[in-house]
């Protein structure tokens, strides 16, 4: 996918200022964590579920190496072609290579960020194989070709209005429509044709087991169970770090996954591949392949601070509790990982300093974090982001900008430092900072951008600091009246 | 026991009564608070732009002046986090100051920790006719997992009402630099939060965190000059 | 070169620093485990129920054939594919000459283009069912050679027909089954909760997306 990272700011100021989205990504932000809990109260203890699926993504990510090559062993023992890809070339090439050898003209397609990560569809298509999105999310920003609003609902915000253009474009339906059954039915219709016909299917992968080389895909809408079912070929991709230990382990992170993302204590269908299909069995697929995509991952593996961030079990659960998410939705993030997810995966996919707004566009609230059902602390991270871009800022040749901050930084460190340098600071700071203030406040400053005072004042300095006033203080306290 | 006093930098140089509440407040529980002169800035604000060297200074000079103190207590979430969970990341590589950052990190409290926790004092003996709510800032709900305490300090003040807010626990979008980095994101989440202490009903905002005050206080000023958000530890002083 | 990428990722990922994982803290409990089989029909019907579909209870194959006829003139099927083990006294073929409705049996079907033909088209799918989960009112199918796939997914309507005694609490029993004996993995399993549904336009929700519309479960007990 084209990163579209240094839109950031551009991209947030226009999406505040839409209304559609807006409204929407109030009721996600309402909605959503009501809804998770309500789910999660299924659990006699769900502190306990928790800490139990943090713990569970944790050992395996601790484990990687070792529960990877488990799971090949046991898929390759049941026919599955396991096939490697150190990076997105590696893994688009293999796809099409599979395609193009069976004289494939289409896919079908279930949801799958890391192909939108690797920019498979685009691959296939360059490839002379056209590509059906048919998640209905993904059948929308395909058609519209637009980058994903949320992780799970990537086109939540886009008007009925609009997709009823570019169905009655594309011939989906004859007549306009914005009633969101009647565009389904549609896009059911449209699509049976493709699932009838289908000779090779492609599908993510929710968790693989590494105990029996089985991969599970967690769906609602049933397109998955229909790309995997029907065709003779089918391509499972999956990134490197959706291995699990054992079947308990991953039935215990499906329901996590399902209360997390949508409040749902299961989705409509939970399937799991062991194989491709034995003798006799009319259908399902003759020939199974596994892309493990690596895609930087291994790096990120060797990181001992980013590490943990290959722990996420792809729910949402940060973007719908993000305060900053819900003013700006999805597209500004500008690449397949929107969110808070999005705010620590891209950096590391796309580059530290690439994707300076992802991390510095951020209160450092902790309401992802404390939701997590993976146990990504996504807080430390961002900080831990903004050091290391500092220090690749500062090495080699910096620009205007960094040496000033630097320069900034240094000096407020060393008046930091010391109690004599703080005082008389204060004492230059103050007609500096109050030379503007009116009635005791600034509201604003006479050129640049306002930044701060762009909707509020600001307290000017008193005339006295705490330390100032502190002796008098203390002599008085004797005399203090109740 | 000694407490003794640690006050933010947004204290001392925008909003020293609060400091003064502070001392005044501790003073009618009976304590003697020292206050260290030495002091200036726990260097939050460098350590989240990613200055870290040049936190980690501040970092020393703040463990200088109060490495040896029984307790130290203050009136700002975000910087005893800062103490807390921080110094010893910062300062990880240095086992001398580390081990001094994480002696001090079980030593220092946010201010309704402290009274309601050690002192076990909920009733500070103030009084308010009026209805109030409460807003969670970030650090001291997340960071601190200090929700209760403030909420019992409110309770047991005579006359008040307390309401709940919408969406209490949602940032207010100050974030220190965030504020003035992506000022229409903030200005978009600051506007919901005084939107919601207005539906509330309340009076009076009350918070314990100073860069909230700062951000929702400026934000009232301007856009609603007759409401008003205070720090928790002002209303039970002006109140008691 | 798939060798050399299998070597060079997980050498990567090998010569990485070793996490030793922690311990894990206790399962958390279900409350379904202690449920017994009155409790169970009872959970699993109001968890259906709320997906929208329909749960049935009978004492016997021919009860169930009755209730199915019934479904099939309420929904107007003229045509269903059958899959999975019959119970006993549940001679399909034998009720669809009756009912006037045309049967397919899918194990029997000449190959997969002939499966397909039969499952895209067909009004509804039969399938005699593997398991049943009342912790989310869920039915499981092992797909093998006299269980096909599409039969559950590709029709509009959906009727799983279940001995009352394959209904357990929770996944884990269902799970523990299928997936204990290595040689006995089948390839595909699945558990299936209500209907196909979405709600990607405007978060508005609705049921009948790719898969069935609808959803009926027919539990058969034996002489109560």
């Amino acid at each position: 996918m084209h990163s579209r990272v240094d839109k950031f700011v551009e991209t947030a100021r226009r999406e505040l200022k839409v209304e559609l989205s807006q409204a929407f990504l109030l009721m996600l932000s309402l909605g959503a964590p009501i809804m998770r809990q309500i789910g999660l109260s299924s659990f006699p203890d769900p502190a306990a579920a928790e800490a139990y699926s943090r713990a569970v993504r944790a050992e395996a990510v601790d484990r990687l190496p070792e529960l990877l090559e488990e799971f090949e062993r046991n898929a390759t023992a049941r026919g599955v072609q396991v096939i490697w890809a150190r990076d997105a070339a590696e893994a688009n090439s293999a796809i099409l290579d599979i395609a193009q050898r069976r004289g494939i003209r289409y896919v079908t397609k279930g949801k799958s960020l890391v192909t939108e990560e690797i920019g498979l569809n685009e691959h296939l298509v360059e490839g002379g194989v056209e590509v059906f999105e048919t998640d209905l999310g993904e059948v929308i920003t395909q058609l519209l070709s637009l980058p994903p609003f949320h992780l799970v609902g990537p086109a939540l915000n886009v008007p009925p209005e609009e997709i009823s253009a570019v169905f009655l474009k594309k011939g989906i339906i004859s007549e306009p429509t914005t009633v969101p059954v009647e565009l389904g039915k549609a896009a059911r219709a449209y699509l049976r044709e493709k699932f009838r016909h289908l000779d090779m299917g492609i599908v993510g992968v929710n968790v693989a087991v590494a105990e029996t080389g089985t991969f599970i895909n967690v769906e609602n809408e049933g397109n998955i169970r229909l790309t995997k079912s029907s065709p003779k070929t089918l391509v499972a991709v999956m990134s490197l770090e959706k291995v699990v230990p054992t079947m308990a382990d991953a039935l215990h992170l499906v329901r996590m996954v399902c209360r997390n993302c949508t409040g749902q204590k299961l989705s409509s269908y939970v399937s799991m591949d062991t194989g491709p299909k034995k003798t006799g069995e009319i259908d399902g697929p003759e020939e199974v392949f596994i892309v493990i995509v690596d895609n930087g991952r291994s790096e990120i593996y060797r990181d001992p601070q980013a590490r943990q961030i290959l722990r996420c079990i792809r729910c949402g659960a940060c973007a719908n509790v993000c305060p900053v998410y819900a003013k700006i939705g999805g597209y500004p993030y500008g690449f397949a990982y929107t969110g808070p997810m999005g705010q620590v995966m891209n950096p590391l996919l796309l580059g530290i300093e690439a994707c300076s707004d992802l991390y510095r566009a951020c209160t450092l609230c902790g309401a992802c974090s404390k939701i997590c059902p993976a146990g990504v602390d996504h807080p430390s991270l961002i900080l831990e982001y903004r050091a290391r871009e500092i220090r690749l800022k500062n090495g080699g040749s910096a620009d205007f900008r960094s040496r000033a901050g630097k320069a900034l930084a240094s000096l407020l460190s060393m008046v930091m430092g010391s109690s004599l340098l703080w005082r008389l600071g204060v004492k230059c700071a103050r007609p500096v900072l109050n030379r503007f203030a009116r009635g005791g406040y600034i509201s604003g400053i006479p050129t640049g951008p306002q930044a701060w005072f762009g909707c509020r004042d600001l307290r000017a300095m008193p005339a006295r600091t705490f330390h100032e006033q502190w002796q008098d203080l203390q002599a008085g306290s004797g005399r203090e009246a109740s | 026991m000694k407490v003794s006093l640690f006050i933010p930098c947004t204290v001392d140089l925008m909003m020293p009564e609060i400091g003064t509440d502070v001392f005044r407040l501790l003073k009618r529980l009976g304590m003697s608070p020292v206050y260290h002169r030495g002091q200036t800035c726990c260097g939050q604000p460098l350590f989240n732009a990613g200055y870290r060297d040049q936190a980690k200074r501040a970092a020393k000079h703040f463990i200088e002046v109060f490495g040896n103190d029984e307790r130290v207590v203050s009136p700002a979430g975000s910087c005893v986090t800062m103490v807390k969970h921080h110094y010893p990341e910062l300062l990880s590589d240095e086992p001398h100051w580390h081990s001094r950052a994480v002696e001090l990190a079980g030593r220092i409290l946010e201010l309704s920790q402290f009274v309601v926790d050690t002192l076990g004092v909920t009733d500070v003996g103030a009084s308010f006719e009026g209805k109030v709510t409460y807003h969670e800032s970030c650090h001291i709900l997340r960071g601190l997992g200090v929700s209760d305490q403030p909420k019992k300090l409110i309770a047991s003040v005579k006359g008040v009402q307390y309401v709940e807010m919408n969406s209490a626990t949602a940032c207010c979008g100050f974030g220190g630099e965030f504020s003035v980095a992506y000022p229409e994101i903030s200005e978009a989440m600051v506007k919901d939060k005084a939107g919601n202490f207005l539906s509330s009903g309340a009076d009076v905002l009350l918070l314990s965190e100073p860069g909230c005050l700062l951000n929702i206080g400026g934000y009232l000023h301007r856009n609603h000059p007759g409401k008003k958000a205070m720090h928790l530890a002002s209303f039970l002083a002006e109140n008691a | 070169m798939n060798q050399d990428a299998r070597e060079g990722i997980l050498n990567r990922l090998k010569s990485a620093p070793r996490n030793n994982p922690d311990a894990r803290p206790p399962k958390p409990v279900l409350s379904e485990t202690g449920l017994d089989r009155e409790g169970m029909l009872e959970r699993f019907t109001s968890e259906l129920t709320a997906q929208t579909g329909t749960t049935y209870r009978v004492q016997s194959g021919e009860e169930a054939l009755a209730v199915l006829a019934r479904i099939a003139a309420e929904e107007g099927l003229r045509s269903i594919i059958v899959a999975g083990k019959a119970l006993p006294g549940m001679d399909l073929k034998a009720f669809g000459d009756r009912e006037g409705v045309a049967v397919t049996a899918a194990p029997e079907t000449a190959d997969r283009e002939a499966l397909r033909q039969a499952a895209f088209t067909a009004d509804a799918g039969v399938t005699f069912a593997d398991f049943a989960v009342a912790e989310t009112g869920t039915v499981g199918l092992i797909f093998r050679q006299d269980q096909p796939r599409l039969v559950s997914i590709a029709p509009p309507v959906h009727i799983a027909v279940i001995p009352v005694d394959k209904l357990h609490p929770v996944y884990e029993d269902v799970i523990g089954q299928v997936f204990g004996e290595t040689d006995h993995i089948p390839s595909q399993f699945a558990f299936i909760t209500g209907p196909s549904a979405t709600a990607d336009i405007q978060a508005v929700g609705f049921k009948g997306m790719h898969g069935p519309v609808k959803v009926f479960a027919i539990f058969v007990t034996g002489r109560e």
